[in-house]
């Protein structure tokens, strides 16, 4: 199964500090919900693992991530992150994100390839659009957060935000596959009503 | 002593004998729960098996690590290729003459592939253990569709071929090339279409789907390690193929094998192969000397044991300008998955496919069948209809329905005009096939009476001309003629043995008996109309007569239940094995009656002296003779075993006509009317025929309307649940009308063609040939299944229809 998604997100942050934690992994990492970080395993790849919950169900993608490029000059990273999970599901991602200058702030730009097989992309292949929105929306909160963090803590664009601090309230150890359902019901009852919908 | 005396009519009905309508035996304990299925089997000491599964299509195993897996308490053993290459059994040989891996060697090649397998104390900790065993695949890229499979530059699928240019049925001239396998004609049929006035060609794809029974498959091994000798409780169609199938692997000798087939839950083909899952529980049971269950889930099943159909069909007719056909031509491009699995006698790797003549009268034919290796479950297995059967009939009823169009004719038109005649049987196809008997013509009259065929299309024509009327009117019409009962054994094997089956009875010293067959029921109703045909052969009352199959230990040899063939061959063994009965009864009648076996007539239950109804001998009174005073010279006892091996196949015919209403704004069909009409020769048990057709029609239906195994590019099966893959409950299922004629097969000993797959073979075509005629008025003249309303309202959208 395989999902292209092609998103842009209005930061409303300094693209300076947008950049400083894309260019971060575990920055990255930490805004990422049910997503961590583990040991460096080469100069640009780490082990990584990200934890879904579905009702009783717990699911833990573990593998690796890599950073296939950085280029400061034009704020954009490109890195591919693959696993697999215990229960017959692996994963894959090829992901480029861009932080565009704007006049009110930045928008992070991301085209990224997910590939997903076994038994996610049998249950869950025809929510994956969906989905994937619903975590990205989680994800640019947070990073947008976080990014807000760093310009008030010390308005140095080149400090670290420090991988052990928490990045906000709404990050959870893991992807809790309710609040996905949740998110979605909501966006769904929302677009009946010709709301536009969530992501 | 003074009862009053039966007349014969009471007699006869008594015995609820062939054309009663006698209730089924079976369904007292399945209707109270109390079936013994083979999840039902417990023996003590007995553990569980899991498979570890792989989620990628087509992958490089780099390493497996069981360590996580042992060290949970409670599990035995965990076994990967490597721990059964020492025994060889990591591969094993497939009924199609090719092999497949028991575990996966070095290579995944689908989704859901068995890599390793676990064994413990329950089912609980097996699959826990099964999600700590860690595989690391190298992923490679996946081949889905079976053309792409063929390019110069595919993937190699199978690297264990490697440089096999020869392969069960001929040459591969390709590494993901498995067979090309042809009949007829092939410059006969090409010089007809170069001379033809009309010619019409279609390309249709025959979706893959799964028969899916009810239960699925599993098994309980049982080695008795101080005899020596292995038990298997297995859902199995053909159990004694089985044994020798597992002697063979095992090297433990035939006799210390027993199979047993308990109660199925529905076979449909996708329990007549071998798989790793029985292979690995019997193994672990050897190794570990103790009793192993294995039972797969809803989504093993449908993922990985035997697929049917997903043959890739371009059919080509070339006729007369007034409708009369010339010559066929089909070309198949059939996906086998990794590997060829296909349940079908040995020397047909593409089954009776060649059967697609259908019941026309067409001077010459040509089909090539050409198998492909994709990133696929293997499989191909006969899904409720004989050996690639299925496929035939769809094809050569969309063509005529095809050609129909092209020349403006009616479709019941043109089908009386290329029907075999009556007075053409026995009928000698383009292809070989000697089609037994038939009378066509009557049985289309009969169903276009009973339905109004004319006010339909009247109906048809009203609603077409009025834009306001919201719905498509279609109407579906099939004359199919099938070919079941495989078979003679100087053409039809598997793996050498030939396709003949058996029958052994006895008659107690009170009358009441015993009879076993090599057949196996799997919801046919056997233990009720095999009892029917002994009835009537030799006058013992139906509700005496034991019938017991499975066990081979117990049962005579035989190949098994698929392909309607257990009427046509089994239920002919059962009529030899009556009349050796009947026989000897006569000499013993002679004997107590004290005349020549020349002056005794047979009447019903009794051999009476002729023209004397006062001296007489029924066959209880002849039972308990046989035992206890027989004539000299003859040795006691009443029994008999026949091994049948049929002179030819039995082609029953059925004529089926399907009104179907569209929604032109959602898409949604609405099944208005099914007629059937079946004639599958002589009625057993008319009730028993009615629910095998219910349910076959019931099967068609799903799979023209809703059943598919949908892959994505990455190979993974986006439809193995039942929440993805249609299963039609009461509130789906249309209302079937049911008719029949009754042209027996001359060749048959009690005339007999075999019926529960006519239903299914016969209704795919005919609920397509509905749905594409509702969209006929606008030029479709073909449609791939399966009907959802989505594919359906696409097509509205496509084709501008308005609301």
């Amino acid at each position: 199964m395989e999902v292209k998604l092609d998103k842009r997100y209005e930061l409303g942050v300094p693209a300076q500090h947008a950049w400083a934690i894309l260019s971060d992994l575990e920055s990255v990492a930490s805004c990422m919900p049910g997503a961590s970080l583990g040991e460096k395993t080469g100069d640009n790849s780490y082990k990584g693992s990200v934890k879904i919950k579905v009702g009783p169900a717990t699911a833990q993608f573990g593998g690796e991530v890599e950073i296939l490029s950085m280029d400061a000059a034009n704020q954009s990273l490109v890195l591919k992150g693959k696993g697999a999970d215990k229960g017959g599901s692996s994963a894959s991602m090829e992901l480029e994100a861009t932080i565009e200058d704007t006049t009110d702030g930045s928008v992070l730009v991301g085209a990224a390839t997910v590939i997903v097989n076994g038994k996610f992309a049998q249950f869950g292949g025809r929510m994956m659009v969906q989905v994937s929105d619903v975590i990205l929306k989680q994800f640019v909160d947070n990073f947008i957060l976080k990014a807000q963090a760093l310009g008030d803590a010390t308005g140095n664009p080149e400090t670290k935000v420090g991988a052990n601090e928490s990045p906000s309230a709404e990050s959870t150890d893991e992807l809790n596959g309710l609040a996905i359902f949740w998110a979605l019901l909501k966006s769904w009852i929302g677009g009946l009503f010709g709301k536009k919908s969530v992501g | 002593m003074n009862a009053p005396v039966k007349t014969p009519e009471e007699r006869k009905s008594e015995l609820q004998g062939m054309g009663d309508s006698r209730l089924r035996k079976e369904d007292a304990r399945f209707i109270q729960g109390k079936g013994q299925y083979c999840d039902d089997i417990k023996l003590p000491g007995m553990l569980h098996m899991d498979i570890v599964r792989s989620p990628v299509a087509h992958g490089r195993i780099k390493k497996i690590n069981k360590d996580p897996a042992m060290a949970i308490p409670g599990v035995h053993a965990v076994l990967t290729a490597d721990d059964l290459k020492p025994l060889n059994l990591h591969w094993m040989p497939t009924l199609a003459g090719d092999v497949a891996a028991v575990l996966a060697d070095e290579k995944v090649h689908f989704q859901m592939q068995e890599v390793a397998i676990v064994i413990a104390d329950d089912r609980y900790i097996a699959a826990d253990a099964v999600e700590a065993v860690e595989v690391e695949y190298e992923e490679l890229p996946v081949v889905i569709d079976p053309y792409k499979a063929l390019e110069p530059d595919a993937p190699v699928l199978r690297e264990d071929l490697a440089g096999k240019t020869e392969g069960a049925h001929g040459a591969r001239d390709h590494h993901n090339h498995i067979f090309t396998w042809e009949a007829g004609d092939k410059s006969a049929a090409d010089d007809a279409f170069a001379n033809a006035p009309v010619t019409v060609s279609q390309h249709m794809h025959y979706p893959r789907v799964h028969p899916c029974p009810l239960e699925t498959c599993g098994c309980v091994a049982s080695f008795d390690p101080v005899k020596g000798e292995l038990t298997t409780w297995m859902t199995s169609q053909a159990p004694h193929v089985v044994r020798t199938v597992v002697s063979m692997l095992s090297g433990v000798p035939e006799s210390k094998v027993r199979i047993i087939s308990p109660d199925i839950g529905g076979g449909f083909g996708n329990k007549v192969g071998v798989y790793p899952g029985y292979v690995c529980a019997i193994v672990s049971s050897i190794v570990l000397g103790r009793p192993v269950k294995w039972s797969e889930d809803r989504m093993e099943n449908i993922s990985t044991t035997a697929f049917a159909r997903d043959y890739h069909m371009d059919g080509h007719l070339a006729a007369t300008e007034d409708g009369k056909i010339l010559g066929l031509k089909v070309d198949v491009v059939a996906d086998h998955g990794a590997f060829d699995a296909c349940a079908d006698p040995t020397k047909f790797p593409a089954g009776l496919f060649h059967i697609c003549s259908g019941s026309y009268d067409i001077p010459v034919a040509h089909c090539s069948v050409k198998g492909v290796y994709t990133n696929k479950a293997p499989g191909g297995v006969a899904y409720r209809c004989s050996f690639r059967v299925t496929e035939a009939v769809y094809l050569i009823e969309r063509m005529v329905d095809v050609l129909a169009q092209k020349l403006d004719m009616d479709k019941a038109e043109i089908r009386r005009k290329n029907f075999i005649r009556k007075e053409q049987f026995p009928y000698t196809s383009a292809f070989g096939f000697e089609y037994d008997s038939g009378d066509y013509h009557t049985a289309l009259e009969k169903v276009l009476e009973a339905v109004d065929y004319k006010a339909l299309r009247a109906e048809q024509e009203q609603k077409r001309s009025d834009p306001n009327c919201p719905t498509l009117m279609g109407i579906g019409l099939v004359t199919f003629t099938e070919v079941v009962g495989a078979g003679p054994s100087k053409i039809c094997d598997i793996l050498g043995v030939g396709m003949f089956d058996s029958c052994e009875i006895r008659i107690h010293p009170t009358g009441s008996a015993i009879a076993r067959m090599g057949t196996i029921t799997q919801g046919q109703g056997h233990q009720t109309t095999y009892a029917q045909i002994i009835a009537s052969e030799l006058g013992i009352p139906s509700e005496v007569i034991q019938v017991e199959e499975g066990d081979t230990s117990t049962a005579p040899y035989g190949l098994g239940t698929y392909g309607s063939r257990s009427t046509p061959v089994a239920g002919a063994a059962i009529a030899m094995a009556a009349r050796k009965i009947h026989a000897k009864a006569k000499k013993i009648a002679a004997h107590l009656l004290e005349v020549a076996e020349g002056d005794l007539d047979w009447e019903i239950d009794r051999f009476k002296v002729r023209g004397n109804d006062e001296q007489f001998k029924t066959m209880a009174d002849i039972a308990w003779a046989a035992y206890n005073q027989p004539p000299e010279g003859l040795e006691p006892g009443l029994e008999a075993v026949h091994y049948y091996d049929p002179p030819n196949f039995t082609y029953p015919f059925g004529i089926y006509l399907c009104v179907v209403d569209i929604d032109k704004g959602t898409g949604e069909t609405s099944i208005r009317r099914f007629y059937a009409l079946d004639d599958c020769g002589t009625r057993i048990n008319p009730m028993i025929i009615d629910g095998q057709i219910h349910g076959g029609l019931t099967e068609g239906f799903a799979v023209a309307m809703g059943q598919q195994m949908p892959f994505d590019e990455q190979g993974n099966l986006m439809g193995n649940t039942l929440m993805d893959y249609f299963l039609p409950t009461a509130v789906e299922t249309p209302t079937w009308e049911t008719d029949y004629t009754v042209t027996p097969s001359p060749h048959h000993p009690i005339g007999a063609k075999g019926v529960a797959e006519s239903p299914h073979v016969g209704s795919i075509p005919t609920f397509n040939s509905a749905v594409v005629d509702a969209f006929a008025h606008l030029g479709v003249t073909h449609m791939d299944m399966p009907h959802t309303s989505y594919r359906v309202w696409k097509k509205l959208k496509e084709e501008g229809v308005q609301l």
